[in-house]
């Protein structure tokens, strides 16, 4: 019952670069945490950022989003229009004081390896900051 | 020109079948917006330091048949109209902007501590406020919003009104107290007054720029948040609407005004603004012929914070 408190984290991962980067670290056999979640995206560029509001709204304590390197997308440009839009979303929740539980990569389809790593960092990240504080004062009404 | 002679002449040479304005509200220190349609009722039009909505809001419900019509423009008014402009929601040959140079908003809550305050016991006198008689500095009243104001005479205009004194006031970086705090200071002060607010959505309807018919806060499918004000739904709610007005914003504090708890929401959206204006060379309301920060790119946009 009273198993130590765990991160859950939510990936989002576009289909063309990091979600065959995870697939690359399964089918490699490389270990990763388990606590992130993911979630197939077309494109970061399709992540809206209500999507990663909404998943810390029910409770995730950490968001990771992750696209192709730029230059690689899939659709030319898409990372590129992410990139500002997570930029300002970035600077926005450091303001707000809550930097770290919303991180950004970029991981192709070949690095297995590095997006273990991310999964790595981002996992210890949000375990240092504890739980989502949105948590607080949970209320028991869910999003339909 | 005076405003009254120059609203009184537009109306009366048929330039325009409406002047979207100020008129006295019932409440003292309040005025509220009005559409003047006849040339008889200019007289009851005014421009106080206590003009704090943003009319342009009202150029995107305004009555069937008035196609152009003349708004009272301080300068955020003039920037959210050049953004309403720049976003297709206005035609500009349809909009004659009336500028007056503004003096600055008088935040009213400051006046509470005055018991039974008439408002003929406050007036304005050069970079002062003279409340029952004694002088203040005008600037340890005004709105935050003001206090940093960078345009205070709108940037495009067709006519400039005459005579409007604008006292001229050090351009003051509001957020920097915040922002000076350590981070869990900041997380704090934040988590009360988000925890704080009703979701009335008041901030939202005195905005120039929220004019969805359908907002995301109030869309089923899909659903981002309940409709009950708790800290997590309050939290998608303001932080979701930083977003939608990140770069679209024009920094006019309308928002502020309107809240009834006085939560100082729009924190978050100068901060947006600063981050967009340093990385993205970008201000709302401000060029009509821009590219909006959200629809193009660089490629050397700043790329450090990703892993």
């Amino acid at each position: 019952m009273n198993s130590p408190w765990e991160p859950k984290i939510v990936a989002f991962l576009c289909h063309w670069c990091s979600y065959a980067g995870a697939d690359l670290a399964g089918v490699s056999r490389i270990q990763y945490p388990p606590n992130i979640r993911v979630v197939r995206v077309p494109c970061s560029g399709s992540v809206d950022p209500l999507y990663i509001l909404k998943a810390l709204r029910e409770g995730a304590d950490g968001v990771l989003v992750s696209g192709c390197h730029p230059g690689d997308c899939h659709y030319l440009s898409g990372n590129y229009f992410a990139r500002r839009k997570f930029l300002v979303l970035h600077e926005l929740l450091a303001f707000l004081g809550l930097r770290d539980r919303v991180h950004f990569s970029w991981v192709s389809a070949s690095e297995g390896q590095r997006f273990a790593d991310v999964v790595k960092a981002v996992t210890e990240a949000v375990r240092s900051l504890g739980p989502n504080p949105l948590r607080e004062g949970e209320s028991t009404c869910d999003a339909p | 020109m005076t405003l009254h002679d120059a609203a009184r002449k537009l109306l009366e040479e048929h330039k325009v079948q409406g002047v979207l304005g100020y008129r006295k509200g019932s409440l003292p220190f309040r005025t509220r917006p009005y559409l003047f349609r006849d040339p008889c009722e200019i007289e009851e039009l005014v421009f106080t330091p206590f003009c704090g909505l943003n009319l342009a809001r009202y150029l995107l419900f305004l009555p069937q048949g008035i196609e152009r019509v003349a708004i009272v423009a301080k300068g955020c008014d003039g920037r959210a109209c050049v953004a309403l402009v720049r976003e297709n929601r206005l035609r500009r040959e349809n909009l004659l902007i009336l500028g007056v140079p503004c003096p600055g908003m008088v935040d009213t809550r400051k006046l509470a501590e005055w018991e039974g305050l008439k408002e003929h016991e406050v007036t304005l006198r050069g970079g002062e406020i003279v409340v029952r008689g004694v002088a203040y500095p005008l600037a340890s009243f005004l709105d935050a919003s003001c206090r940093r104001c960078r345009y205070r005479s709108p940037l495009v205009y067709d006519i400039l009104v005459e005579g409007g004194e604008v006292p001229s006031l050090p351009q003051e970086d509001t957020l920097r107290e915040l922002r000076s705090l350590p981070e869990e200071k900041r997380w704090e002060f934040f988590r009360k007054e988000l925890s704080r607010c009703i979701r009335c959505y008041a901030c939202r309807n005195a905005c120039p720029m929220c004019y969805c018919k359908e907002c995301f806060a109030e869309s089923h499918k899909p659903s981002f948040l309940h409709p009950s004000p708790t800290l997590r739904d309050n939290f998608v709610f303001h932080i979701g609407r930083a977003m939608h007005l990140a770069g679209r914003c024009v920094e006019c504090g309308a928002c502020e005004r309107a809240c009834p708890l006085g939560i100082p929401i729009a924190t978050m959206f100068l901060a947006v603004s600063d981050t967009v204006r340093e990385h993205f060379a970008f201000e709302a309301g401000v060029d009509v012929t821009a590219p909006a920060p959200f629809v193009t790119y660089r490629e050397d946009d700043p790329n450090a914070f990703i892993r």
